[in-house]
């Protein structure tokens, strides 16, 4: 792999990692959210 | 204001990722230096997490307020995401520049103990029942791995191994280029803002989850009803 090939690699998945651990966050906020009001 | 801060995180992430991309590369290591502008926020951020932890976890044992164990268990599990991206991309950038993905130096091993030891945090988090039960016990075990914390900063100075010295951190000037410094620098603040991004989400979180396990579920009966006197209909 090229020197750019391994910088895309680590790049790709930090922030591929953050946006997956963000959206993880949201929906297990929204979901907590509805099932309390469901109570 | 959090929403202020979510937006200047994701506007700096985008400024920090085009400068690291833009900036010229080192004159040893060529472009693979720039998996450093991804790989040193991230350990940054792993302490600072833990760090926050250890203040939340003092904080919860003087006050006996939630709200402390709440932001230490966020901040852990935030910093586990940081360590965890961390130790991948010292590994991918020790591939094509050791050689090997992995090697058994003291600052990567302590790093992966760190890794290891707050997974197990959140696992006695998830663990012990009552939130004040729970946040005692978080507590006495997010002060003692806190530990740790210097431990692994300070392995590349006690111990000759792999992985470079302090290039920032150290007690004479910084022994990097300024445009370097610069992008590096960039991608730390914009780091530590996504992480300020990533605690409040994750507090707004364990606040949602404390009320859904203090809310009786609707189909529950009220505490006392088995010992008051029972409808004619559940004699029926």
């Amino acid at each position: 792999m090229t020197d750019w090939g391994w910088v895309a690699f680590a790049y790709t998945l930090v922030y591929g990692t953050l946006i997956g651990y963000v959206t993880s966050l949201v929906m297990r906020t929204r979901r907590a959210n509805g099932e309390a009001t469901r109570r | 204001m959090k929403r202020t801060i979510e937006v200047a995180a994701v506007g700096s992430v985008l400024i920090a990722c085009v400068a690291g991309l833009a900036v010229p590369p080192d004159s040893v290591q060529g472009d693979l230096q720039r998996i450093m502008y991804v790989h040193v926020p991230s350990a940054w951020l792993a302490y600072l997490a833990f760090g926050i932890t250890l203040i939340g976890s003092v904080g919860y044992l003087v006050t006996d307020k939630l709200r402390w164990d709440r932001l230490a268990g966020s901040s852990a599990e935030v910093g586990v995401v940081f360590t965890g991206l961390a130790l991948a991309t010292g590994s991918i950038w020790g591939k094509p520049v050791w050689g090997v993905w992995w090697t058994w130096d003291a600052r990567l091993v302590l790093t992966a103990a760190m890794f290891f030891v707050y997974l197990a945090y959140l696992a006695l988090r998830r663990s012990v029942d009552g939130a004040e039960r729970r946040a005692q016990r978080s507590a006495i075990f997010g002060i003692v791995a806190a530990l740790q914390i210097p431990v692994v900063h300070f392995s590349v100075i006690w111990w000759r191994g792999l992985h470079q010295p302090p290039t920032i951190l150290r007690p004479d000037n910084p022994q990097i280029d300024p445009p370097l410094l610069f992008a590096l620098l960039l991608a730390v603040f914009a780091f530590t803002l996504v992480y300020v991004a990533l605690l409040n989400r994750r507090i707004d979180l364990a606040v949602a989850e404390d009320l859904l396990t203090d809310a009786p579920r609707a189909d529950e009966h009220v505490a006392g009803a088995a010992v008051t006197a029972p409808q004619l209909g559940d004699w029926r």
